[in-house]
Protein backbone atom coordinates (compact mmCIF):
# COMPACT_ATOMS: atom_id res chain seq x y z
CA UNK A 1 0.00 0.00 0.00
CA UNK A 2 3.04 2.38 1.16
CA UNK A 3 4.52 1.34 -2.30
CA UNK A 4 1.83 1.79 -4.39
CA UNK A 5 1.23 5.53 -2.68
CA UNK A 6 5.00 6.36 -3.40
CA UNK A 7 4.68 5.21 -7.32
CA UNK A 8 1.51 7.57 -7.59
CA UNK A 9 3.09 10.48 -5.81
CA UNK A 10 6.47 9.94 -7.89
CA UNK A 11 4.05 9.66 -10.93
CA UNK A 12 2.24 13.41 -9.57
CA UNK A 13 5.64 14.90 -9.22
CA UNK A 14 7.13 13.78 -12.73
CA UNK A 15 3.70 15.07 -14.44
CA UNK A 16 3.94 18.28 -12.71
CA UNK A 17 7.66 18.45 -13.30
CA UNK A 18 7.18 17.76 -16.85
CA UNK A 19 3.89 20.33 -17.48
CA UNK A 20 6.15 23.16 -15.48
CA UNK A 21 8.90 22.00 -18.09
CA UNK A 22 6.33 22.37 -20.76
CA UNK A 23 4.94 25.70 -19.52
CA UNK A 24 8.06 27.15 -19.59
CA UNK A 25 9.16 26.35 -22.93
CA UNK A 26 5.78 27.20 -24.15
CA UNK A 27 6.32 30.64 -22.47
CA UNK A 28 9.94 31.38 -23.62
CA UNK A 29 8.34 30.28 -27.41
CA UNK A 30 5.81 33.10 -26.78
CA UNK A 31 8.26 35.34 -26.58
CA UNK A 32 11.19 34.34 -28.93
CA UNK A 33 8.42 34.45 -31.94
CA UNK A 34 7.55 37.65 -31.89
CA UNK A 35 6.20 38.49 -35.85
CA UNK A 36 2.64 38.78 -35.25
CA UNK A 37 0.71 36.01 -37.90
CA UNK A 38 3.90 33.95 -37.71
CA UNK A 39 2.20 32.09 -40.59
CA UNK A 40 0.49 34.24 -43.04
CA UNK A 41 -0.03 31.34 -45.97
CA UNK A 42 -1.16 32.19 -49.59
CA UNK A 43 -4.40 33.33 -48.39
CA UNK A 44 -4.70 34.50 -45.10
CA UNK A 45 -5.05 32.88 -42.27
CA UNK A 46 -8.80 31.76 -42.33
CA UNK A 47 -7.60 30.27 -45.30
CA UNK A 48 -5.29 28.35 -43.72
CA UNK A 49 -7.25 26.88 -41.25
CA UNK A 50 -9.26 25.72 -43.76
CA UNK A 51 -6.40 23.82 -45.62
CA UNK A 52 -5.08 22.63 -43.28
CA UNK A 53 -8.30 21.39 -41.28
CA UNK A 54 -6.88 22.82 -37.56
CA UNK A 55 -8.07 25.75 -35.55
CA UNK A 56 -5.85 26.88 -32.83
CA UNK A 57 -7.54 28.00 -30.07
CA UNK A 58 -6.05 29.70 -26.84
CA UNK A 59 -7.36 27.57 -23.50
CA UNK A 60 -6.83 29.21 -20.00
CA UNK A 61 -7.86 26.72 -17.67
CA UNK A 62 -8.03 28.85 -14.13
CA UNK A 63 -10.98 30.47 -14.62
CA UNK A 64 -14.64 28.71 -13.47
CA UNK A 65 -16.95 28.69 -15.48
CA UNK A 66 -15.34 29.68 -18.57
CA UNK A 67 -11.66 27.40 -18.49
CA UNK A 68 -11.73 24.80 -16.09
CA UNK A 69 -9.74 21.22 -16.27
CA UNK A 70 -12.18 18.63 -15.62
CA UNK A 71 -12.24 15.65 -13.24
CA UNK A 72 -9.38 13.85 -16.32
CA UNK A 73 -7.23 16.91 -16.51
CA UNK A 74 -8.77 17.55 -19.80
CA UNK A 75 -9.95 21.52 -20.52
CA UNK A 76 -13.21 22.04 -19.61
CA UNK A 77 -15.83 25.03 -19.35
CA UNK A 78 -17.93 27.77 -21.50
CA UNK A 79 -15.20 29.04 -23.44
CA UNK A 80 -13.46 25.63 -24.15
CA UNK A 81 -17.01 24.49 -25.12
CA UNK A 82 -17.32 27.77 -27.54
CA UNK A 83 -13.72 27.24 -29.46
CA UNK A 84 -15.48 23.13 -29.58
CA UNK A 85 -18.54 24.76 -31.23
CA UNK A 86 -16.55 27.30 -33.53
CA UNK A 87 -14.05 23.79 -34.97
CA UNK A 88 -17.02 22.01 -35.60
CA UNK A 89 -19.16 25.04 -37.65
CA UNK A 90 -15.58 25.38 -39.62
CA UNK A 91 -15.61 21.75 -40.13
CA UNK A 92 -11.60 21.16 -38.83
CA UNK A 93 -10.36 19.83 -36.01
CA UNK A 94 -9.45 21.79 -32.75
CA UNK A 95 -6.12 22.04 -31.20
CA UNK A 96 -6.16 23.87 -27.78
CA UNK A 97 -3.31 25.97 -26.32
CA UNK A 98 -3.52 25.90 -23.16
CA UNK A 99 -1.70 29.72 -21.63
CA UNK A 100 -2.13 31.28 -18.56
CA UNK A 101 -4.44 34.28 -17.74
CA UNK A 102 -1.56 37.10 -18.73
CA UNK A 103 -0.44 35.28 -21.81
CA UNK A 104 -3.91 34.69 -23.71
CA UNK A 105 -3.17 38.00 -26.29
CA UNK A 106 0.73 37.23 -26.19
CA UNK A 107 0.01 33.77 -27.26
CA UNK A 108 -1.89 35.00 -30.10
CA UNK A 109 0.38 37.41 -31.16
CA UNK A 110 2.86 35.06 -31.19
CA UNK A 111 1.51 32.88 -33.88
CA UNK A 112 0.71 30.04 -31.55
CA UNK A 113 -2.69 30.42 -31.38
CA UNK A 114 -5.17 31.44 -34.66
CA UNK A 115 -7.83 32.84 -31.93
CA UNK A 116 -8.30 33.69 -28.48
CA UNK A 117 -11.11 32.68 -26.65
CA UNK A 118 -10.41 33.08 -23.17
CA UNK A 119 -13.37 34.84 -21.59
CA UNK A 120 -11.32 38.67 -23.08
CA UNK A 121 -13.04 41.35 -21.90
CA UNK A 122 -13.30 43.74 -24.73
CA UNK A 123 -11.43 46.98 -23.45
CA UNK A 124 -9.52 49.66 -25.16
CA UNK A 125 -6.66 48.59 -24.21
CA UNK A 126 -6.83 45.21 -25.67
CA UNK A 127 -8.30 46.73 -28.97
CA UNK A 128 -5.26 48.54 -29.59
CA UNK A 129 -3.09 45.20 -29.88
CA UNK A 130 -6.08 42.65 -31.19
CA UNK A 131 -9.15 42.78 -33.13
CA UNK A 132 -12.17 42.06 -31.22
CA UNK A 133 -15.18 39.65 -32.75
CA UNK A 134 -18.62 40.65 -31.57
CA UNK A 135 -18.90 39.56 -27.73
CA UNK A 136 -20.31 35.94 -27.23
CA UNK A 137 -20.72 36.30 -23.83
CA UNK A 138 -20.97 38.61 -20.67
CA UNK A 139 -19.92 38.82 -16.99
CA UNK A 140 -21.29 40.83 -14.33
CA UNK A 141 -19.91 42.29 -11.36
CA UNK A 142 -22.10 42.59 -8.86
CA UNK A 143 -22.38 43.57 -5.16
CA UNK A 144 -23.74 40.53 -3.28
CA UNK A 145 -24.62 39.92 0.33
CA UNK A 146 -27.09 38.87 3.28
CA UNK A 147 -30.70 38.82 2.52
CA UNK A 148 -30.82 41.12 5.76
CA UNK A 149 -28.71 43.70 4.63
CA UNK A 150 -29.86 46.82 2.97
CA UNK A 151 -28.62 47.46 -0.05
CA UNK A 152 -30.53 48.46 -3.34
CA UNK A 153 -27.61 50.74 -4.89
CA UNK A 154 -24.56 52.33 -4.78
CA UNK A 155 -25.42 54.93 -2.41
CA UNK A 156 -26.75 52.40 0.04
CA UNK A 157 -22.81 51.63 0.51
CA UNK A 158 -22.75 54.46 2.82
CA UNK A 159 -21.32 53.54 6.11
CA UNK A 160 -21.09 49.71 4.85
CA UNK A 161 -18.00 47.17 4.52
CA UNK A 162 -17.95 46.12 0.98
CA UNK A 163 -15.38 43.40 0.73
CA UNK A 164 -13.39 43.26 -2.90
CA UNK A 165 -10.76 41.03 -4.11
CA UNK A 166 -7.56 42.73 -5.56
CA UNK A 167 -6.55 42.41 -8.88
CA UNK A 168 -10.11 42.12 -10.30
CA UNK A 169 -12.64 43.88 -12.71
CA UNK A 170 -14.62 44.39 -9.09
CA UNK A 171 -11.46 46.68 -7.53
CA UNK A 172 -11.67 48.62 -10.69
CA UNK A 173 -15.02 49.22 -11.08
CA UNK A 174 -16.54 49.33 -7.18
CA UNK A 175 -14.39 51.83 -5.54
CA UNK A 176 -15.29 54.28 -8.43
CA UNK A 177 -19.22 54.29 -7.62
CA UNK A 178 -18.75 53.38 -3.65
CA UNK A 179 -19.62 56.67 -1.97
CA UNK A 180 -16.84 57.94 0.51
CA UNK A 181 -18.00 56.55 3.66
CA UNK A 182 -18.29 53.12 2.50
CA UNK A 183 -15.33 51.39 3.66
CA UNK A 184 -13.36 48.81 1.03
CA UNK A 185 -12.14 45.94 2.58
CA UNK A 186 -9.00 44.23 -0.01
CA UNK A 187 -8.44 40.06 -0.04
CA UNK A 188 -5.96 38.61 -2.15
CA UNK A 189 -8.09 35.75 -3.25
CA UNK A 190 -11.78 35.34 -4.04
CA UNK A 191 -12.17 32.63 -1.34
CA UNK A 192 -11.60 34.87 1.25
CA UNK A 193 -13.91 37.41 0.01
CA UNK A 194 -16.29 35.00 -0.43
CA UNK A 195 -15.18 33.55 3.76
CA UNK A 196 -15.54 37.56 4.75
CA UNK A 197 -19.09 37.58 3.28
CA UNK A 198 -20.16 34.43 4.75
CA UNK A 199 -19.15 35.07 8.31
CA UNK A 200 -20.22 38.42 8.23
CA UNK A 201 -16.47 40.01 8.42
CA UNK A 202 -18.11 42.57 5.58
CA UNK A 203 -21.71 43.86 5.02
CA UNK A 204 -21.53 42.97 1.31
CA UNK A 205 -18.71 42.03 -1.25
CA UNK A 206 -18.39 42.78 -5.12
CA UNK A 207 -17.46 39.90 -7.07
CA UNK A 208 -19.05 38.10 -10.62
CA UNK A 209 -22.59 37.08 -10.91
CA UNK A 210 -21.06 33.60 -11.05
CA UNK A 211 -19.00 33.74 -7.93
CA UNK A 212 -21.68 35.05 -5.94
CA UNK A 213 -24.42 32.29 -7.78
CA UNK A 214 -21.85 29.70 -6.45
CA UNK A 215 -21.26 31.17 -2.78
CA UNK A 216 -24.88 31.38 -2.59
CA UNK A 217 -25.58 27.55 -3.70
CA UNK A 218 -23.00 26.08 -1.24
CA UNK A 219 -24.03 28.35 1.79
CA UNK A 220 -27.72 28.50 1.76
CA UNK A 221 -28.07 29.27 5.64
CA UNK A 222 -25.94 32.96 4.74
CA UNK A 223 -28.69 33.60 2.42
CA UNK A 224 -26.83 35.30 -0.55
CA UNK A 225 -28.67 37.95 -3.11
CA UNK A 226 -27.68 39.92 -5.55
CA UNK A 227 -27.93 43.55 -4.74
CA UNK A 228 -27.43 45.29 -7.64
CA UNK A 229 -25.48 44.88 -11.15
CA UNK A 230 -21.72 47.46 -10.90
CA UNK A 231 -21.05 46.73 -14.42
CA UNK A 232 -21.42 44.15 -17.35
CA UNK A 233 -18.58 43.16 -19.06
CA UNK A 234 -18.83 41.67 -22.52
CA UNK A 235 -16.33 39.03 -23.73
CA UNK A 236 -15.36 38.06 -26.85
CA UNK A 237 -13.06 36.26 -29.60
CA UNK A 238 -10.23 38.37 -30.90
CA UNK A 239 -7.72 37.37 -33.83
CA UNK A 240 -4.42 39.04 -34.56
CA UNK A 241 -4.14 42.64 -36.18
CA UNK A 242 -5.02 42.44 -39.74
CA UNK A 243 -6.33 38.63 -39.77
CA UNK A 244 -9.58 40.29 -41.55
CA UNK A 245 -11.00 37.53 -42.94
CA UNK A 246 -11.25 35.11 -39.74
CA UNK A 247 -12.58 38.21 -38.04
CA UNK A 248 -15.51 38.32 -41.00
CA UNK A 249 -16.28 34.60 -40.65
CA UNK A 250 -16.22 34.94 -36.73
CA UNK A 251 -18.42 38.11 -36.97
CA UNK A 252 -20.93 35.73 -39.01
CA UNK A 253 -20.52 33.16 -36.72
CA UNK A 254 -21.11 35.06 -33.38
CA UNK A 255 -24.13 35.99 -35.39
CA UNK A 256 -25.88 32.53 -36.71
CA UNK A 257 -25.13 30.87 -32.92
CA UNK A 258 -26.57 33.93 -31.58
CA UNK A 259 -29.86 33.44 -33.49
CA UNK A 260 -29.59 29.54 -33.21
CA UNK A 261 -29.55 29.90 -29.48
CA UNK A 262 -26.42 27.98 -29.36
CA UNK A 263 -24.47 30.64 -27.60
CA UNK A 264 -27.32 30.81 -24.58
CA UNK A 265 -27.37 27.38 -24.15
CA UNK A 266 -23.49 27.05 -23.74
CA UNK A 267 -23.48 29.97 -21.58
CA UNK A 268 -26.48 28.43 -19.09
CA UNK A 269 -25.29 24.87 -19.32
CA UNK A 270 -21.53 25.87 -17.62
CA UNK A 271 -23.06 29.21 -15.57
CA UNK A 272 -26.49 28.16 -14.54
CA UNK A 273 -27.39 31.76 -15.83
CA UNK A 274 -29.28 32.92 -18.72
CA UNK A 275 -27.44 35.09 -20.75
CA UNK A 276 -28.75 38.47 -21.63
CA UNK A 277 -29.18 40.23 -24.74
CA UNK A 278 -25.88 40.04 -26.37
CA UNK A 279 -25.13 43.88 -28.09
CA UNK A 280 -23.81 44.12 -31.67
CA UNK A 281 -20.83 45.56 -32.78
CA UNK B 1 12.67 41.54 -22.80
CA UNK B 2 13.19 44.90 -21.69
CA UNK B 3 11.90 46.75 -18.68
CA UNK B 4 11.85 50.14 -18.11
CA UNK B 5 11.82 50.99 -14.12
CA UNK B 6 9.74 53.58 -13.39
CA UNK B 7 9.85 54.36 -9.23
CA UNK B 8 7.84 58.08 -9.72
CA UNK B 9 4.94 56.23 -9.37
CA UNK B 10 5.80 55.02 -6.08
CA UNK B 11 6.99 58.15 -4.88
CA UNK B 12 3.47 59.66 -5.64
CA UNK B 13 2.35 57.04 -2.98
CA UNK B 14 4.75 56.83 -0.41
CA UNK B 15 1.91 58.58 2.05
CA UNK B 16 0.04 55.31 1.88
CA UNK B 17 3.24 53.01 2.21
CA UNK B 18 4.46 54.91 4.87
CA UNK B 19 1.45 54.56 6.30
CA UNK B 20 1.37 50.69 6.03
CA UNK B 21 5.00 50.78 7.53
CA UNK B 22 3.64 52.68 10.56
CA UNK B 23 0.73 49.86 10.86
CA UNK B 24 3.29 46.86 11.01
CA UNK B 25 5.17 48.83 13.29
CA UNK B 26 2.40 49.49 15.71
CA UNK B 27 1.04 45.63 15.47
CA UNK B 28 4.56 44.59 15.94
CA UNK B 29 4.68 46.72 19.37
CA UNK B 30 1.52 46.26 20.53
CA UNK B 31 1.99 41.95 19.85
CA UNK B 32 5.58 41.77 21.92
CA UNK B 33 3.87 43.93 24.67
CA UNK B 34 1.16 41.88 25.02
CA UNK B 35 2.36 38.62 24.03
CA UNK B 36 5.66 39.39 26.22
CA UNK B 37 3.17 40.31 29.20
CA UNK B 38 1.05 36.86 28.70
CA UNK B 39 4.72 34.93 28.44
CA UNK B 40 6.01 35.90 31.39
CA UNK B 41 3.30 34.46 33.34
CA UNK B 42 2.83 31.27 31.58
CA UNK B 43 6.63 30.90 31.71
CA UNK B 44 6.53 31.32 35.50
CA UNK B 45 3.47 28.99 35.59
CA UNK B 46 5.53 26.44 33.52
CA UNK B 47 8.27 26.15 35.66
CA UNK B 48 6.81 27.01 38.88
CA UNK B 49 2.83 25.78 38.89
CA UNK B 50 1.39 22.85 39.63
CA UNK B 51 1.23 19.93 37.63
CA UNK B 52 -1.95 20.55 35.86
CA UNK B 53 -1.15 24.22 34.90
CA UNK B 54 2.54 22.88 33.85
CA UNK B 55 1.19 20.96 31.64
CA UNK B 56 -1.89 23.00 30.12
CA UNK B 57 1.22 25.16 29.23
CA UNK B 58 2.63 23.16 27.47
CA UNK B 59 -0.02 22.20 25.27
CA UNK B 60 -0.61 25.76 24.60
CA UNK B 61 3.09 26.66 23.50
CA UNK B 62 3.32 23.35 21.52
CA UNK B 63 -0.05 23.87 19.44
CA UNK B 64 1.01 27.63 18.86
CA UNK B 65 4.17 27.01 17.59
CA UNK B 66 2.81 23.63 15.42
CA UNK B 67 0.40 25.25 13.53
CA UNK B 68 0.62 27.62 10.43
CA UNK B 69 0.36 31.16 11.95
CA UNK B 70 -1.90 32.23 8.59
CA UNK B 71 -4.46 29.43 9.50
CA UNK B 72 -4.44 31.02 13.34
CA UNK B 73 -5.42 34.42 11.72
CA UNK B 74 -8.42 32.53 9.75
CA UNK B 75 -9.42 31.02 12.75
CA UNK B 76 -9.59 34.35 14.51
CA UNK B 77 -10.89 36.32 11.77
CA UNK B 78 -13.25 34.15 9.58
CA UNK B 79 -14.06 31.24 12.73
CA UNK B 80 -14.74 33.08 15.74
CA UNK B 81 -17.37 35.46 14.29
CA UNK B 82 -19.25 31.77 14.09
CA UNK B 83 -19.23 31.55 17.76
CA UNK B 84 -20.23 35.75 18.21
CA UNK B 85 -16.94 36.86 18.61
CA UNK B 86 -16.14 39.21 16.03
CA UNK B 87 -13.43 41.31 15.74
CA UNK B 88 -12.22 44.49 13.15
CA UNK B 89 -9.44 42.87 10.43
CA UNK B 90 -6.96 44.92 13.34
CA UNK B 91 -7.77 43.75 16.15
CA UNK B 92 -7.93 40.18 15.13
CA UNK B 93 -4.44 40.66 13.61
CA UNK B 94 -2.99 41.90 16.84
CA UNK B 95 -4.65 39.26 19.03
CA UNK B 96 -3.65 36.67 16.45
CA UNK B 97 0.35 38.27 16.70
CA UNK B 98 -0.07 38.39 20.55
CA UNK B 99 -1.57 34.90 20.96
CA UNK B 100 1.51 33.58 18.64
CA UNK B 101 4.38 35.84 19.70
CA UNK B 102 2.95 34.66 23.59
CA UNK B 103 3.45 31.15 22.57
CA UNK B 104 7.16 31.18 21.31
CA UNK B 105 8.35 33.64 24.17
CA UNK B 106 7.08 31.34 26.56
CA UNK B 107 9.51 28.66 25.66
CA UNK B 108 12.26 31.08 24.90
CA UNK B 109 11.55 32.36 28.32
CA UNK B 110 11.71 28.81 29.95
CA UNK B 111 14.99 28.07 28.64
CA UNK B 112 16.24 31.21 30.29
CA UNK B 113 14.55 30.31 33.80
CA UNK B 114 15.91 26.82 33.40
CA UNK B 115 19.38 27.95 33.05
CA UNK B 116 19.54 29.68 36.37
CA UNK B 117 21.10 28.15 38.60
CA UNK B 118 19.22 25.55 41.40
CA UNK B 119 21.37 26.98 44.41
CA UNK B 120 20.47 30.36 43.89
CA UNK B 121 16.26 29.30 43.59
CA UNK B 122 17.60 27.38 46.94
CA UNK B 123 19.32 30.56 48.19
CA UNK B 124 15.95 32.12 47.83
CA UNK B 125 14.23 29.67 49.92
CA UNK B 126 16.45 29.80 52.64
CA UNK B 127 16.09 33.42 52.91
CA UNK B 128 12.48 32.66 53.32
CA UNK B 129 11.19 34.04 49.48
CA UNK B 130 8.27 33.05 48.37
CA UNK B 131 7.75 31.82 44.86
CA UNK B 132 6.88 34.89 43.52
CA UNK B 133 9.75 36.80 45.62
CA UNK B 134 12.40 34.29 44.01
CA UNK B 135 10.60 34.93 40.56
CA UNK B 136 10.95 38.44 40.70
CA UNK B 137 14.37 39.21 42.58
CA UNK B 138 16.38 36.01 41.65
CA UNK B 139 15.02 34.59 38.71
CA UNK B 140 13.46 36.93 36.47
CA UNK B 141 16.53 39.16 35.51
CA UNK B 142 19.38 36.75 34.58
CA UNK B 143 16.96 34.88 32.74
CA UNK B 144 15.32 37.31 30.93
CA UNK B 145 19.41 38.10 30.18
CA UNK B 146 20.24 34.77 28.73
CA UNK B 147 17.57 35.09 26.84
CA UNK B 148 17.45 38.43 25.08
CA UNK B 149 19.30 37.94 21.71
CA UNK B 150 16.56 35.01 20.97
CA UNK B 151 13.56 37.29 22.36
CA UNK B 152 15.14 39.98 19.92
CA UNK B 153 15.60 38.10 17.21
CA UNK B 154 11.82 36.72 17.46
CA UNK B 155 10.41 40.37 17.39
CA UNK B 156 11.98 40.96 14.30
CA UNK B 157 10.75 37.36 13.27
CA UNK B 158 7.06 38.65 14.10
CA UNK B 159 7.23 42.10 12.67
CA UNK B 160 8.77 40.57 9.13
CA UNK B 161 5.98 37.58 9.95
CA UNK B 162 2.89 40.36 10.42
CA UNK B 163 3.22 40.47 6.16
CA UNK B 164 0.70 37.70 6.42
CA UNK B 165 -2.14 39.45 7.82
CA UNK B 166 -2.76 41.29 4.40
CA UNK B 167 -4.56 38.07 4.33
CA UNK B 168 -7.41 39.21 6.87
CA UNK B 169 -7.53 42.73 5.12
CA UNK B 170 -5.67 44.55 7.92
CA UNK B 171 -4.02 47.32 5.56
CA UNK B 172 -0.35 46.70 6.84
CA UNK B 173 2.41 47.41 4.34
CA UNK B 174 2.18 43.95 2.57
CA UNK B 175 -1.30 45.16 1.83
CA UNK B 176 -0.72 48.08 0.87
CA UNK B 177 1.89 47.26 -1.80
CA UNK B 178 -0.57 44.30 -2.55
CA UNK B 179 -3.14 46.87 -3.33
CA UNK B 180 -0.91 49.89 -5.20
CA UNK B 181 1.10 46.93 -7.40
CA UNK B 182 -2.28 45.23 -8.54
CA UNK B 183 -3.66 49.21 -9.73
CA UNK B 184 -0.31 50.17 -11.29
CA UNK B 185 1.19 47.23 -12.84
CA UNK B 186 4.31 48.05 -11.18
CA UNK B 187 4.72 45.19 -9.14
CA UNK B 188 8.80 45.01 -9.11
CA UNK B 189 9.10 48.99 -8.00
CA UNK B 190 6.48 48.40 -5.11
CA UNK B 191 7.60 45.54 -4.06
CA UNK B 192 11.22 46.41 -4.43
CA UNK B 193 10.96 49.17 -2.44
CA UNK B 194 8.48 47.34 0.09
CA UNK B 195 11.44 45.08 0.71
CA UNK B 196 13.55 47.87 1.48
CA UNK B 197 11.43 49.25 4.28
CA UNK B 198 10.92 46.05 5.90
CA UNK B 199 14.42 45.26 5.79
CA UNK B 200 15.15 49.12 7.16
CA UNK B 201 12.46 48.41 9.92
CA UNK B 202 14.35 44.79 10.94
CA UNK B 203 17.81 46.54 11.24
CA UNK B 204 16.56 49.68 13.17
CA UNK B 205 14.60 47.35 15.17
CA UNK B 206 17.89 45.13 16.31
CA UNK B 207 20.15 48.56 16.84
CA UNK B 208 17.00 50.23 19.16
CA UNK B 209 16.95 46.38 20.55
CA UNK B 210 20.73 46.39 20.94
CA UNK B 211 20.33 49.74 22.65
CA UNK B 212 18.12 48.41 25.31
CA UNK B 213 20.26 45.54 26.10
CA UNK B 214 23.37 47.51 27.06
CA UNK B 215 21.18 49.97 28.71
CA UNK B 216 19.10 47.64 30.88
CA UNK B 217 22.04 44.87 31.13
CA UNK B 218 25.66 46.06 30.37
CA UNK B 219 25.35 49.63 31.62
CA UNK B 220 24.94 47.79 35.59
CA UNK B 221 26.86 44.96 35.74
CA UNK B 222 28.28 44.48 39.59
CA UNK B 223 30.34 42.21 38.45
CA UNK B 224 32.54 44.30 35.94
CA UNK B 225 31.61 47.32 38.72
CA UNK B 226 33.52 45.31 41.18
CA UNK B 227 37.01 44.21 38.94
CA UNK B 228 36.94 47.68 36.95
CA UNK B 229 37.29 49.46 41.18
Amino acid sequence: MKRREMLIGTAIGGAAGVATLAAITQSNQAFAQTTPGAQPGAGGTLDRIIKEKKLRVTAEVTSPPFGILDKNNQPDGSEIATSRQLAKDLGVELELVQVTAPQRIPALLAGRADVAISSLSITFDRAKTVMFAPPHGALSIVIAGPKGKQIRNAEDMAGKKIGLTRATLEEATVPAIAPKSASLVMFDDIAATMQAMVSGQVDAAGMSAFAAKSVGDRNPKAEIENKFTVTTAYYAAAVRPGDFDLLQFLRTWVFLNKQKGVLAEIYQKYTQVALVDLPAM
Amino acid sequence: MKYVFQFGIVWDHLPQLLEGAWLTLRLSLGAFALGFAVAVMLAFLRTAGPRGVRTAIAAYVEIIRNTPFLVQLFIIYFSLPALGIRMEAITAALVGMSINFSGYATEILRSGIEAVPKSQIEAGHSLGFTRMEIFRHIVAFPALRTVYPALASQFVLLMLGSSVVAAISAEELTAVTNSLQSTTFRAFEFYFVATAMYLAMALGSRVLLNALYWFVFERRQPLREAWSR
